[in-house]
């Protein structure tokens, strides 16, 4: 879960070294590279031919490095070599897990003994607590390895930024994990249901949620906690903030970061645009064992081709999780709403919008739902419908099936990128200008004030 | 204007009486048949305007009907359920007619269509018909009886021309 290199003084000489050594190893590959391939081709210039197997160092192995690891055993050729968790727990789990399922890993509590003495890797999967992501896939990236990094890229910008800044310097690839990018589901709502298709007509607003119920703060094992010495070595207090990281301001950006970061991206992605504003308000109200806020509700502006378009979204830990988790784009002529879960995805058309008949036989959407009748929504007789609201809509079908883990086609992406086979989806530089978007918000609900973009937020 | 004679009246009567039981053959053979039919959930590439893979690589899953022995479903489950709650309709009765409906239908549809006892099968058309009725009656489908009325009034109009069958394999 957590990342593996020490910080301060403590460590500071050695790394210092290290990087000496990982920067001259990395400069030298990347003149040997034919190219620069960050976000764009990929050519294999880290010497992955394309029918090699991929050795991986995954670092981070607490739930998403999990998930991660439990995606990366479906895809044929890539396998793990080595882990990396400065939790001797979950180190453990690793191994065994991995073993399980055939392969024989060599664990390791620091990523920079890792780089150290793996001398076969191609790529690392960095999944730690946000605050080691920008220093361990700098490393990485250095060292010449191609990374594919969680999200957020790190809990400040300045952090994000410096990994854009090594990718373009290493040459390396360095992927981000939004992986709804890569999700078939999402690219043909995108690609052919708006793009092509413009089912929506003009897109004019735009709103997501993620509700989560209320959770416990997560535990461990008494006998399997690190000691304090080695807890502050890796940067954390204590065993409650190092389970507990992602509601820390130290470690990681709290729920709009970890949750709304996924559906904000979703809002760049489709709008293909920057909001030019935001504006929050939210706050901690409930848990006060938490840093971060625990609620948040916020609004862009995105200035469009063809007209603003305004995208609301909220995030609320709260609560029950009702409603569950969706971004939803309305135009003029009807709405998607889309979510990772099958469940939670429909299409509404609009009684005046061209007919989509075409889209059903080419098998973008499925014959709609019937639309509720008036009399369904007075089942008591005593409700009257309002003359202002609009009728109800059919529900048409997203046919579209993802037959893989959720992580999976983006994780393949990245593979495939490495062989030379197609370009990443979410390259750095294009994720970044969404992690701003969020540590924007972020700003905007702690100060409770209208924040503006400029163009010189989004360049590195 | 001269008066018909008694020959073409026969044969009006005898293609009227024909038509008529065409329909209900029909009607009831293919109704049969559909309750062999099922529909399953097929994936398969999206295509894109070429016919070709989309470069999503996204698949679909698309509903395909299909006709099977397995797939028998005497009257919908949604159905099934109300009349299990009948006291009318107790399981020692309705199981085997759930089970010989579908076959039913088609070898009445097949005899009335072919002419093959063409009286007593219509006549056994209509009893059929009459039983579905009461299933109805009692779960108070309206509409469904309605429906059913119409049918068993052009079966009795049938028998009432059914001295003019011909084109039979068998004579009444």
């Amino acid at each position: 879960m957590t990342s593996p290199v020490p910080s301060g003084d403590l460590v500071g000489l050695e790394r210092r070294k290290f990087l000496k050594t990982t920067a001259a190893a990395g400069l030298t590959m990347a003149l040997a590279s034919p190219g620069t391939i960050w976000g764009q081709t990929a050519k294999p210039a880290g010497g992955v031919a394309a029918n090699d197997t991929l050795n991986l160092a995954l670092v981070g192995l607490g739930a998403q490095g999990r998930i991660l690891m439990e995606a990366i055993l479906a895809i044929p050729g890539v396998r793990i070599v080595a882990i990396c968790d400065i939790w001797e727990y979950a180190r453990t789990y690793g191994q065994r897990f991995l073993k399980k399922n055939g392969f024989e890993v060599r664990a390791y509590e620091n990523h920079q003994d890792m780089l150290a003495k793996e001398k076969e890797l191609h790529a690392a999967i960095v999944a730690t607590a946000d605050f080691w992501h920008a220093p361990v896939t700098n490393d990485c990236l250095k060292a010449g390895l191609h990374v594919y990094c969680e999200k957020m890229m790190s809990n400040t910008i300045a952090g994000a930024r410096s990994m854009v800044e090594t990718m373009k310097q290493t040459g390396k690839l360095l992927q981000i994990g939004h992986q709804r990018r890569s999700n078939p589901r999402y690219i043909v709502a995108r690609d052919r249901l708006l793009r092509e298709a413009k089912m929506l007509g003009r897109i004019t607003a735009a709103n997501a949620q993620w509700n989560r119920a209320v959770s416990d703060d997560l535990g461990w094992p008494a006998k399997t906690a690190m000691t304090k010495e080695q807890l502050n070595r890796y940067g954390f207090d204590n065993m409650h903030e190092y389970r507990n990281w992602r509601w820390f301001k130290k470690y990681g950006g709290g729920p709009l970061s970890d949750l709304g970061a996924h559906q904000i991206d979703i809002f760049n992605w489709f709008f293909d645009a920057e909001p030019t504003t935001v504006i929050g308000n939210g706050g901690k109200d409930y848990y006060s064992t938490h840093e971060w806020l625990d609620n948040a509700m916020v609004i862009y502006e995105y200035r469009l081709p063809e007209g603003v378009a305004r995208a609301f979204y909220q995030v609320q830990t709260t609560t029950s999780a009702g409603g569950g988790y969706y971004e939803q784009f309305m135009g003029v002529h009807g709405t998607l709403k889309m979510s990772e879960n099958p469940k939670y995805t429909s299409l509404f058309r609009e009684a005046a919008a061209p007919s989509w008949d075409q889209w059903i036989k080419r098998n973008f959407i499925a014959a709609p739902k019937a639309a509720p009748k008036a009399d369904d929504d007075n089942a008591g007789g005593s409700a009257v419908v309002d003359a202002r609201e609009t009728a109800a809509l059919a529900s048409y079908v997203l046919p579209i099936v993802l037959n893989k883990k959720i992580h999976q086609p983006h994780l393949e992406n990245f593979f495939n990128a490495m062989r030379g086979k197609g370009k990443l989806n979410c390259p750095a530089d294009e994720a970044f200008k969404s992690e701003m978007v969020v540590f924007k918000a972020i700003e905007a609900v702690e100060q409770k004030k209208l924040v503006t973009f400029t163009p010189q937020d989004f360049a590195v | 204007m001269s008066e018909p004679t008694n020959n073409s009246t026969d044969w009006s009567s005898s293609l009227a009486f024909l038509t008529l039981r065409a329909w209900l053959g029909v009607r009831s053979l293919v109704t049969g048949i559909e309750k062999f039919s099922g529909t399953r959930t097929v994936q398969q590439p999206l295509l894109d305007a070429a016919g070709n893979p989309d470069s999503s690589g996204a698949v679909v899953e698309v509903q395909q009907k299909f006709y099977s022995l397995s797939a028998y479903q005497a009257i919908p489950e949604s159905m099934r359920d109300k009349f299990s709650q009948e006291p009318f309709m107790p399981a020692f009765l309705t199981t085997p007619f759930y089970a010989v409906l579908g076959w039913v239908l088609i070898v009445l549809g097949i005899t009335v269509l072919l002419g093959v006892c063409t009286r007593v099968s219509l006549f056994a058309m209509g009893l059929l018909y009459v039983g579905l009725t009461v299933g109805l009656i009692l779960i108070k489908q309206d509409a469904g009886i309605a429906w059913l009325a119409i049918h068993v009034v052009m079966i009795a109009y049938a028998l009432t021309l059914e001295k003019h069958n011909r084109f039979a394999i068998t004579r009444s």
